[in-house]
């Protein structure tokens, strides 16, 4: 897949610096804009406090907000105001459902673990090449050429692409477990669904669902797209939680897919009904037994490695239990009942756990694990569809015992801020509500500095650690938007392969060789223009094509001062020097028609001196190996002094490093322009 | 509860159907056969082998060497020249009456174009030459006449020529025909032409093509007449009126040209001359190893399971050898009708040598060579 892979080992140190330094630099934004955040509501309230007009309902609010703030526990949570300024507040009305809770905590404690993950070291290299290109390989090509989009802009901008990473996962995590009511909350279900579907497209190439040995036991249909329905599920308007018939729905859905997997699982022909296949491990042992090989701790990987043994030697039964288990689960799901229910979900937590431990080894060791796989997220959905299946009595709103089914109108009433509790009992806040609670940003007056002081001044604490999750998100996803529209590799990638450049102030050697239409060239003739100079050998098959794209595309990038500058090589092969062979490389690479290109050429004894001067060994090699000549390119200032030394190595020659020391080699040329 | 469970089994149907894989194939019209570059050639200067040496699993660290037993010597010497990786592969021919040797690389990874390097004193030392295009992958793909006048066989079956050696140095190589102009020739329309797999020249520095024909029974080589292509022959027996004939190899031989083809599964050689074509009888090939001519018109082709066959001069018969030695790329002509099996192992060259009292091979040489592994990764 092109570009995908910037080729670049994962563990580079200029790379693990540069995004443990960008971690850090966004991190600290993210901290200063929280505390400022902090500050703000605090000083509203202080504001508000000593306003004498305004001082009892702002003690009413405050103290309803402190009854709601009270903390609650076991399964029924929440009924804490989340509501900003008077947009969805809950002072009355039923606790927020169990499943709901359970979805909301659980799914934002595991965005946050995923963020974390984001942050190992060698994410930003390596995420590209080695998880998202592989796990995208035995898909079809569409779906490569889909998730390629995504890669490459990965592979172009690590750093930004792995902060950004950590930094929305970890804020949406957040922001799903302090907005406990309201439309926050409910947005922040939207944010999870948004950012899954993202990372389950681009990152988990659609789940695998396209690619054949699609198996429930390794994380099909992909844990993310189960983060996507929860999300889904929290953003529904609260009321749908209070009668069964979501719980119904969703394990009804949860019924067909495991019977859909369960089919999938039994299909002959895949694999899994052998341990041994030809004398090689079946697809089960052998995933199992490849995955025992991850680092590990030794006692996780001897366990897997003993139940890769196991399923080998027992691939039918194995098969066969994960089958029927699979069906059952989706058989007594599909019947809705409670009490079958129950018992299945507490199977399904212990068989759910077994394949996280055994098949799926936690899904986030080895250094490059983003998440902790499907069985975690899917423990949750259906215990979620579990509880919502069996709404505890305080749960449950008048409308729904009245009619158990809460029509669509009413839904919709309830959505916009109607009658339904999320607007119910929101007319506290003074003048922040206005009356208008949950009717969306409109009708809500105007956003003016006082309004806006009094709506802060009004806010949960919540609310502010919402809306300082939502600028955590932010803050993550502005840099990863701007770079993703930036068609140029991130220079980092060049820095990393090349080391940093000498700065120098000498002189250039002066040389006089030939250019390709054989006219003489003396390095005193290029005076007034700033010259970036490398050395290739025009029949080399590996590094001087690369060379010759990234200078050519380094002229692109320079734009108008395109024309201050020449692009020069210098011919580093004693035997193969002929003018014929510079224009046939010029042909080859298309720099024939590149105004500002010259590839020099002379003697070999003219040659000699040049990479004599220049400081390049230029070495003839046996047995049919090309010529061995170090790579370096220098910037010479208009007055034809050296600012720059750096290595020319073009590393793995992906699009993304090629690109990259473009860039690099782009702003040296405008730096020299500029110091002129 | 009924529609419940069907539609649970619908579903599951489907969710089962998208790990499925459909694979579709349609079969060619003609695969068409080449020979692998392995090959040997006899000029004045001495005895000339390619092989491929190196051994590693990745292709760009496997080189292509070539070496020289010289007119009168006994033992090989490596002469590959230098400057150009060689990982793309080497073709080499005998030019200017034997007296020189012109070696055209094959184009490999970042370079597109073929740099050539031309010896007359034995691959002691080389001239630089260049092709500015992709040479094709086959061991006769080039041919340089006793005038110094040579023919290049491109990647995409064109054909090239350069009017003399310090044309082709100079990288002044002009088009001669293209694939499809040849085949839309009355010769080349008659075969069917689909692929051009080798170039020769025939008597009076005449250009010749060879190659793969649709039609079957018809041998496809073609000689330029004036500008014009005209079907040179062979024609084949009745016999093989039913077969696709494909000619994996063309060279000069005295009086005329020498032709290894396939046809079906016969491996057939063939002599023009004065009098017409002469056809050997078939031997019964297999997958082609190696194949090369020598002097007299002479044959050779190493055959899958260590088969060789022989045809010692022109007119002759298919012979077989002794089963050739394990890693045996090349056979080569030796004195006395002998011959040399050049086998490799790694970067290990091992000379065998036919032993005419047992009939068996006896190593006589080895080789290290030092090969210049990751110089290309």
């Amino acid at each position: 897949m092109p570009g995908m892979n910037s080729g670049l080992n994962p563990a580079d140190p200029t790379l693990v610096s540069a995004f443990r330094s960008a971690l850090l630099h966004q991190g600290a934004i993210a901290f200063l804009v929280i505390v400022l955040l902090w500050l703000a509501w605090a000083t509203a309230r202080a504001w508000r406090i000593t306003t004498p007009a305004k001082t009892a309902a702002a003690g009413a609010d405050a103290a309803r907000r402190e009854a709601a703030a009270a903390p609650r526990s076991g399964w029924v949570a929440g009924k804490r105001s989340a509501s900003l300024a008077g947009w969805g507040r809950h002072s009355g009305g039923p606790a927020e459902a169990r499943g709901r809770w359970l979805l909301r905590i659980g799914f934002g404690t595991i965005w946050i673990l995923d963020g974390i993950l984001q942050a190992q070291p060698k994410m930003a290299g390596g995420l590209a090449s080695q998880v998202i290109e592989p796990t995208a390989a035995a898909s079809p090509s569409w779906v490569q050429h889909v998730v390629n989009w995504g890669g490459t802009i990965w592979s172009y901008h690590p750093i930004q692409a792995g902060a950004a990473s950590v930094w929305i996962q970890v804020g949406i995590g957040v922001w799903l477990i302090v907005a406990a009511r309201g439309p926050w909350s409910r947005l922040a279900g939207l944010a999870s669904v948004a950012w899954g579907l993202v990372v389950w497209v681009f990152g988990e190439s659609f789940g695998g669902i396209f690619a054949p040995g699609l198996s429930w036991l390794t994380g099909a249909p992909g844990g993310v797209l189960i983060y996507v329905v929860a999300g889904a599920l929290i953003a529904l308007p609260e009321d749908a939680w209070r009668s069964p018939r979501l719980g119904r729905l969703l394990l009804g859905g949860l019924g067909v897919f495991f019977i859909g997997m369960a089919v999938l699982q039994a299909w002959p022909g895949r694999g899994y009904w052998k341990g041994v296949i030809g004398g090689q491990p079946g697809t089960l042992s052998g995933m199992v037994q490849q995955m025992s090989t991850t680092p590990q701790p030794h006692f996780l990987s001897s366990l897997l490695a003993s139940f890769g043994s196991f399923a080998a030697s027992n691939g039918f039964a194995v098969n066969l239990v994960v089958v029927i288990a699979l069906a059952a689960m989706g058989g007594v799901f599909l019947t809705g009942n409670p009490r079958l229910v129950r018992y299945a979900v507490w199977f399904g937590v212990v068989f759910c756990l077994a394949d996280w431990v055994l098949v799926q080894d936690f899904g986030f060791l080895g250094g490059l694990g983003t998440d902790p796989n499907s069985m975690v997220p899917l423990i949750l959905l259906f215990s979620a569809g579990y509880l919502a299946l069996t709404p505890a009595p305080q749960e449950v709103s008048e409308a729904a015992v009245a009619g158990e089914v809460i029509a669509a109108p009413e839904l919709s009433a309830i959505g916009s801020g109607g009658a339904g509790p999320e607007g119910a009992g929101s007319a506290g806040g003074g003048s922040a509500g206005g009356g208008s609670a949950g009717g969306g940003w409109r009708g809500r007056g105007a956003w003016t500095p006082g309004e806006l002081g009094g709506r802060l001044a009004t806010a949960s604490a919540r609310s502010v650690a919402a809306v300082a999750a939502l600028a955590v998100v932010l803050i993550g996803a502005a840099p990863m938007a701007v770079a993703s529209v930036n068609r140029t590799a991130d220079p980092i990638l060049a820095l990393a392969i090349e080391g940093s450049s000498q700065q120098t102030d000498i002189p250039a050697y002066g040389f006089q060789l030939t250019d390709q239409d054989g006219q003489t060239v003396t390095l005193a003739s290029l005076r007034g223009k700033v010259v970036l100079m490398t050395f290739l050998d025009p029949v080399c098959t590996t590094d001087c094509p690369l060379i010759a794209q990234e200078f050519k595309e380094a002229g692109v990038l320079l734009g108008s001062a395109d024309k201050d500058v020449e692009l020069v090589a210098v011919v580093a092969n004693p035997i193969y020097r002929s003018v014929a062979f510079t224009r046939a490389f010029d042909r080859q690479e298309g720099l024939a028609t590149v105004s500002n290109w010259l590839y020099l050429t002379g003697s070999a004894s003219q040659l000699g001196q040049v990479w004599n001067e220049y400081g390049v060994a230029v070495q003839d090699l046996p047995a049919g190996a090309m010529i061995a000549h170090g790579d370096l390119a220098v910037v010479i200032d208009r007055s034809g002094y050296i600012r720059e030394e750096l290595g020319a190595d073009p590393g793995p020659g992906t699009t993304s490093t090629q690109s990259s020391y473009s860039v690099l080699l782009t702003q040296y040329a405008r730096q020299a322009l500029a110091g002129s | 509860m009924i529609r419940r469970a069907v539609l649970a089994l619908l579903c599951a149907g489907l969710a089962a159907g998208c790990g499925a894989q459909a694979t579709t194939g349609t079969a060619p019209v003609l695969q068409v056969l080449t020979a692998p570059l392995s090959t040997s050639l006899v000029t004045a200067q001495g005895t000339w082998a390619v092989a491929v040496m190196g051994g590693s699993a990745a292709s760009h660290d496997n080189f292509w060497q070539l070496f020289v037993r010289p007119t009168g010597a006994s033992h090989w010497t490596l002469v590959t020249p230098e400057g150009v990786a060689d990982n793309g592969g080497l073709v080499a021919t005998g030019g200017a009456g034997g007296a020189s040797l012109l070696v055209g690389f094959r184009p490999s990874q970042g370079l597109s174009f073929s740099p050539l390097a031309a010896s007359g004193d034995g691959g002691k030392n080389w001239t630089p030459g260049l092709l500015d295009a992709d040479l094709a992958d086959v061991p006769d793909a080039l041919a340089v006449a006793p005038s110094g006048q040579a023919l290049a066989l491109l990647h995409d079956g064109s054909i090239d020529e350069a009017a003399s050696a310090a044309a082709a140095a100079a990288g002044q190589w002009s088009s001669l025909t293209t694939l499809g102009a040849l085949a839309a020739s009355a010769p080349g329309h008659a075969c069917g032409l689909a692929a051009v797999n080798a170039v020769s020249f025939g008597l009076d520095d005449t250009p010749m093509a060879a190659g793969s024909c649709l039609r079957r029974g018809v041998a496809g080589v073609f000689a330029d007449s004036g500008g014009t292509w005209q079907a040179a022959g062979p024609g084949l027996p009745a016999a093989f009126g039913g077969d696709q004939v494909q000619v994996l190899g063309m060279a000069s031989a005295p009086g005329g040209t020498a032709v290894l083809m396939t046809a079906g599964t016969a491996l057939l050689a063939a002599w023009s001359g004065a009098s017409g074509w002469t056809v050997s009888a078939p031997t019964a090939t297999g997958a082609v190893v190696a194949s090369g001519f020598g002097p007299a018109g002479s044959v050779w082709a190493l055959l899958g399971g260590r088969r060789a066959e022989v045809i010692s001069r022109a007119g002759g018969s298919w012979r077989a050898l002794a089963g050739v030695p394990a890693g045996t790329q090349a056979l080569a002509p030796a004195t006395g009708g002998g011959y040399d099996a050049l086998a490799v192992s790694g970067s290990r060259l091992s000379v065998w040598q036919l032993t005419p009292t047992t009939g068996g091979w006896a190593r006589v040489q080895v080789i290290d060579v030092p090969i210049q592994y990751g110089t290309s990764s």
